[in-house]
């Protein structure tokens, strides 16, 4: 036993056994939210319940949500009629009915001992909906303008509503918007014209005359929108459902119709790839339980790059003052031990000083300055993308500083004499051999800040992040990116739909998906700088002597 | 002690250091002491070092042979509590005035250091490195700069076809005369060497010393060394140097055959360092 321990196997047993449970832990968690965020992609097959509780008989169309075991004891002590049920626990299932507009939960509990008959019938639809959410039910006739046509040429019909309706998003959000933009930026610049006393009849004739054209183009575009909404009403589809009554829906609320009773795997396996391409590419429905989260992972990536934007030349400069340029003394040495210590401050606090500084000081005079027509509606004093990147790149600037310093101690000496010696000053030598040298350790504190500040969310809140962006910070109108746009993210996506959320069950495997698409966005933003990172080493590794 | 026959010295009738002619001179050191905060490190040194020749550094560990080399283009400022008293003349211009740009005069008086110091760029950026600094980016005159530069170097013949591989991928003698190439690149006046053989094996070093009998043809050349053979093998003129004090200085066959001083007999014998 005592060699045992000399030997020092336990010590080996022990660390190596740390390693696994973290392992086991990291592996875990994201076979966890992997599975359960992509397994809502999967067209689950649709059952029917003949169900019978006492004497009432009714039909349950849904998707099976959840099982769990429920002790017998319990339901008879809360006067539930189980029969003649005699076993310790009973199964309980939770059902997705669908329907909202006629049920009064669109989830609900069924007890295994009430359901007398299970079936997945050929035939049954999964309707999504643009809104109150999925139906679920036969078809009973397919209407083409009011003539029944053939069913089969539902799903014919159902791409055609798609594609006009994208047809008139597109022109809401594109000309009809533009128009708009322009309008509002036509209404600033006279107001300010008219702040600085310039604004003369002459300027007033000119802003008419534009309104005026921009007011016509604007009345043919809307005449094109109402077309189009007009050639949408025109199809209905007539469904059966659970309780047996047809109910018609209008095709131009329906997305997408499939049948998962009738599909092969491999259809399904299809399938589950077009939903996840539209979980990814779609913009949210619904109070954001329904739809995808595209407006979210652009907000969380362009917001992410403007940080490392901001971060990277001021945490990169500041390290090669403190390493090269300060008096080696007491002064610096405190002012190195507060920037390490900047970065455990909770980073609420910084969304704080965030909104107090960047939002309403600085934010406040920027509008003041650059935009007193559009007061009292703030421009740039309101929190934005860009108020949100500052705060995160002083969020993570004590890391760059810290990984760029190390990275330059760690140049051997040698190098920077040897470029001296060839007659460079030592501005030259910092530009030459010395940054570039350190730019894989630069890399390494930018792939650090990118990690914390892409899973921010508290900060976010005070300084730019909503619940529902209705554009995103690029678009169509100059000057193309608005840095003082409010947007999505991911992170803060997860809290809304799992907290705020109207529709519990509904959105719960939303934040699973979410989740494991803001780890895949994380993991993909620094495996592209653990790429770069890898390049400049292999480039300026240095002598290993 | 270490054979130079007499003879040998008598035909080649060298000057005596003391006694070399302005025209003759590279640099001139007058009363130069140096302290490392309170500690002296350079007691008073006054020597001349002449033109176009190779003049040694002797001596024990710890003598101030290369502080005072490294004196001769001031990398010594680079340590912040040194600092130098007296003076030293390149062409009659004190290089520690205070209107001397140290920057150009280490282009006048270039620096190999004892372990090879390739930057992490190709052969070639690393010949033109000095050059590109000075802001001469005309490929032409460039490419032409580094094959004479590696020539001259005796680099040239091994590495003109992988002149854009990296200069980590040559052995450490062919970085050592890489960095030698580097420093002729730029043509300076002097050319210090900072035991430059002591990191390679004695066929790089064979090859090197080699070199420096080549270089003295066109630059003045002062080189430390710890090793007294080397010493006596490659240079005209030889310092032997002891606790920072210059011992003796004369000329190599006389300073190895009949030293003057004891302390400097006590130590080519071998009797200590």
């Amino acid at each position: 036993m005592k060699d045992w321990f000399k030997s020092g196997s336990p010590w080996i047993w022990m660390t190596a056994g740390a390693v696994s449970i973290s392992l086991i832990s990291v592996i875990g968690l994201l076979v966890m939210i992997a599975a359960r965020g992509l397994g809502f992609f999967w067209p689950a097959d649709v059952y029917e319940f003949d169900v019978q509780q006492a004497d009432n008989k009714q039909t349950i169309i849904g998707e099976i949500y959840d099982r769990e075991q429920v002790p017998a004891k319990r339901l008879k002590n809360m006067g539930i009629d189980l029969g003649d049920f005699q076993g310790e626990t009973v199964e309980r299932i939770l059902i997705k009915t669908g329907n909202r507009e006629f049920v009064e939960l669109d989830f609900r509990w069924l007890l295994q001992t009430d359901i007398k008959k299970t079936d997945t019938p050929s035939g049954l639809g999964v309707f999504e909906r643009s809104r109150n959410g999925n139906f679920y039910g036969y078809v009973d006739k397919v209407i083409l303008d009011g003539q029944q046509v053939d069913s089969a040429r539902l799903e014919e019909l159902i791409e055609r509503a798609v594609d006009i309706s994208e047809q008139a998003v597109d022109l809401q959000n594109g000309e009809i918007g533009s128009i708009n933009y322009r309008l509002e930026k036509m209404r600033l610049e006279e107001r300010a014209l008219e702040l600085k006393d310039k604004l003369t009849d002459e300027r007033i004739a000119e802003f008419e005359q534009e309104r005026k054209q921009l007011k016509e183009s604007y009345q043919e575009f809307e005449k094109e929108l109402f077309q189009l909404r007009k050639a949408l009403d025109r199809d209905e589809v007539v469904v059966k459902d659970m309780r047996g009554e047809l109910v018609t829906l209008r095709i131009a609320e329906v997305l997408d119709v499939h049948f998962p009773n009738d599909m092969s795997a491999l259809q399904k396996l299809g399938r589950f790839f077009v939903q996840l391409g539209r979980f990814v590419t779609d913009d949210p429905r619904e109070a954001n339980t329904e739809g995808g989260v595209f407006p979210a992972i652009f907000g969380t990536v362009f917001m992410v790059m403007l940080m490392a934007v901001i971060v990277t030349p001021f945490g990169v400069v500041a390290a090669i003052y403190l390493h090269e340029y300060a008096a080696k003394n007491t002064v610096t040495k405190v002012i190195r031990i507060a920037v390490i210590n900047l970065a455990g401050v909770p980073s609420i606090v910084y969304g704080v000083f965030g909104l107090g500084f960047f939002v309403y000081m600085l934010g406040g005079s920027i509008d003041e300055l650059f935009y007193p027509e559009a007061l009292p509606n703030p421009t740039f004093g309101t929190p934005g993308v860009i108020w949100s990147a500052l705060t995160l790149a002083i969020l993570t600037l004590p890391v760059v500083i810290v990984s760029t310093e190390e990275g330059m101690s760690r140049i051997p000496s040698s190098l920077r004499q040897g470029s001296l010696a060839l007659g460079a000053t030592k501005a030259e030598t910092l530009w030459r051999i010395i940054i570039p040298m350190a730019s894989p350790a630069i890399m390494t504190g930018l792939i650090l800040a990118v990690a914390r500040a892409a899973g921010e969310v508290a900060p976010l809140m005070l300084v730019g992040v909503v619940k529902m962006a209705p554009t995103l910070p690029i678009d169509g109108n100059f000057p193309f990116v608005h840095v003082d746009r409010k947007f999505m993210h991911l992170g803060f996506h997860i809290y809304d739909v799992g907290f705020q959320s109207p529709n519990v069950e509904a959105a719960r495997p939303l934040v699973y998906a979410t989740a494991f698409l803001l780890v895949t966005v994380i993991v993909a933003l620094n495996i592209t700088a653990i790429g770069i990172r890898n390049h400049l080493r292999e480039k300026y590794k240095s002598l290993e002597h | 002690m270490i054979s130079v026959s007499p003879e040998i010295a008598k035909i080649k009738n060298v000057v005596a250091p003391t006694d070399l002619t302005p025209e003759q001179t590279a640099l001139q050191m007058n009363n130069l002491s140096l302290f490392y905060g309170e500690k002296q490190a350079l007691y008073n040194i006054d020597m001349k070092i002449p033109k176009g020749k190779v003049t040694a550094f002797i001596g024990p560990s710890g003598c101030g042979k290369s502080t005072l080399l490294r004196c001769i283009n001031r990398m010594n400022d680079l340590v912040d509590i040194c600092r130098v008293d007296g003076e030293i003349l390149l062409e009659g211009k004190n290089i520690y005035d205070k209107d001397v740009d140290v920057a150009s005069l280490r282009q006048n008086v270039g620096m190999v250091f004892q372990r090879p110091n390739p930057f992490p760029k190709s052969i070639y950026e690393n010949v033109v490195y000095g050059l590109r600094i000075q802001g001469i980016n005309d490929k032409r005159r460039l490419d032409e700069i580094v094959e004479t530069s590696l020539r001259k170097a005796a680099l040239w013949d091994e590495v003109k076809d992988r002149l854009h591989d990296s200069a980590f991928g040559l052995s450490g003698g062919q970085q050592q005369r890489l960095v030698i190439a580097r420093a002729i690149a730029i043509e300076p006046k002097v050319l210090l060497l900072d035991e430059p053989t002591s990191a390679l094996d004695p066929i790089s070093t064979l090859t090197i010393e080699e070199l420096i009998n080549e270089l003295k043809e066109t630059y003045t050349v002062v080189i430390v060394t710890h090793n007294m053979q080397q010493a006596a093998r490659v240079s005209n003129y030889a310092a032997f140097m002891f606790m920072g004090e210059l011992v003796e200085y004369t000329d190599t066959n006389q300073l190895f055959t009949a030293p003057e001083k004891k302390k400097t007999e006590d130590y080519i014998t071998g009797r200590y360092g």
